[in-house]
């Protein structure tokens, strides 16, 4: 199926969620848990925190499904935001326990090469995206990058890359600022 | 959000949409840019671009399938049905009765336990302090919605009182903060009686309930009118919740 086609058959269910039927959540889930999953799990980095997160996720869809807006986002774009929302706040709360863990190697961000999105389909936004981004300096791209996937604050991206915490807010900053520059463009 | 004098303040905004959608912000900075987003238009739909434009950026994360089992934990959340009392066209579950809610309260109970300790000394209840323990005391840590610890529960030596101990400076609400029991297996919230925002406080607990007080019970506190819930269930918000777990 063609990402127009999904994306269509994906707001379609979700406006039956919108409506209370329990069926369309069930597609949902099934079209949309495995990546919605990943995302939670590598921000968390934990099963049973990533499954409470994705728990959360879902019933939130079928209480809010009313509030998407298919002109407005995609419904991927829309389940990616809360399924990120919800395991960052998650991870806000666990963070005091996880900074006693030993901090994963630095090299984990220093890597930031987009092997998956080379290997997906890429629609035309995304390769917009991909584009703007090769066009930041590598460490800056590095940062926002990592930011995205793993959700963790300033701080801990500083400690990460080993940058005083000014720096680190003004790479990804100016970052964004030239990156929202090449997107409008 | 921009301490930095180079940037503008137009550009302020869409820093701050982007730092918010990034996930670079901390609890609080959160919550206050939701809170903007529901009266600033613009705000929002900085927030929406970057949500648009950066989601991309997700086709980096492989997909995972979760385990088998979780849809069922999500179809029995989404299948209670409404309490008698709700709105009967409604057919979404109320948020008193949804898993998923209290889970979300649930979560972090225990981060203070050590600090709490302190506090436990001080009132008598410590391990060290209380006779030969029968078992190992209960308590609980009421969280608020983003996981900060705002009251210490825990259940007195003879089993039949609670003493309740602010943990966190709340912003003194002139209601009224009634804490509930919700037993292991039910739903129903259960008043166990009103507590002080500022100071301890020692409820004794009637019997029939003081048997319900067993691990992984929920206690919730509620702003309720001056004199506590007028109908016997929670009325106004929930600002804390937590498990009762040994010490």
């Amino acid at each position: 199926m063609d990402a127009d086609a999904s994306r269509r058959q994906l707001a379609a269910a979700l406006a039956r969620v919108a409506g209370g039927d329990r069926r369309a959540l069930r597609i949902v889930y099934q079209d949309t848990s495995a990546k919605l999953f990943g995302v939670c799990l590598r921000i968390l980095n934990d099963r049973g925190e990533a499954e409470d997160v994705l728990q959360e996720v879902y019933v939130t869809v079928w209480r809010k499904a009313a509030t998407f807006d298919p002109t407005r986002a995609s419904p991927i774009t829309w389940l990616v935001a809360i399924a990120r929302n919800r395991a960052i706040d998650r991870l806000r709360v666990t963070a005091v326990s996880r900074r006693m863990e030993p901090i994963e190697a630095a090299d984990a961000v220093s890597d930031p090469a987009p092997v998956a999105l080379e290997r997906v389909e890429l629609t035309q936004q995304h390769a917009r995206l991909a584009g703007c981004l090769e066009e930041l300096e590598p460490r800056h791209s590095a940062a926002i990058r990592a930011a995205f996937l793993d959700g963790i604050t300033y701080e801990e991206l500083a400690e990460r890359m080993r940058v005083p915490l000014g720096t680190m807010k003004s790479w990804i900053r100016r970052g964004l600022l030239k990156l929202r520059a090449c997107l409008e463009a | 959000m921009t301490d930095d004098p180079t940037i503008n303040p137009a550009e302020g905004n869409q820093v701050l949409a982007a730092e918010y959608v990034l996930g670079v912000l901390g609890t609080e900075e959160r919550r206050e840019v939701e809170r903007r987003l529901a009266q600033e238009p613009a705000l929002a739909r900085e927030v929406a671009f970057w949500e648009e434009r950066l989601g991309g950026l997700a086709d980096a994360v492989a997909p995972v399938p979760p385990p088998p089992q979780l849809w069922s934990r999500i179809n029995a959340v989404i299948s209670v049905p409404p309490p008698p009392v709700a709105a009967p066209r409604s057919s979404r579950p109320s948020l008193w009765q949804s898993l998923e809610f209290w889970r979300a309260f649930g979560i972090g109970a225990g981060a203070l336990a050590t600090a709490s300790i302190a506090g436990l000394t001080y009132l008598g209840l410590a391990p060290s302090v209380a006779p030969p323990p029968r078992a190992p005391p209960l308590m609980a840590t009421l969280g608020g919605a983003a996981g900060q610890p705002n009251f210490v529960a825990a259940i007195t030596a003879t089993g039949d009182g609670l003493v309740v101990v602010p943990a966190a400076l709340l912003t003194t609400d002139p209601r009224a903060y009634e804490l509930w029991l919700i037993p292991v297996g039910e739903t129903t919230p259960r008043s166990l009686g009103l507590i002080e925002p500022g100071q301890p406080i020692k409820l004794t607990i009637p019997p029939d309930l003081a048997s319900r007080l067993t691990p992984d019970a929920t206690l919730a506190v509620s702003l309720e009118p001056p004199g506590g819930s007028p109908t016997g269930a929670p009325t106004g918000p929930v600002i804390a919740a937590g498990k009762l777990a040994s010490l």
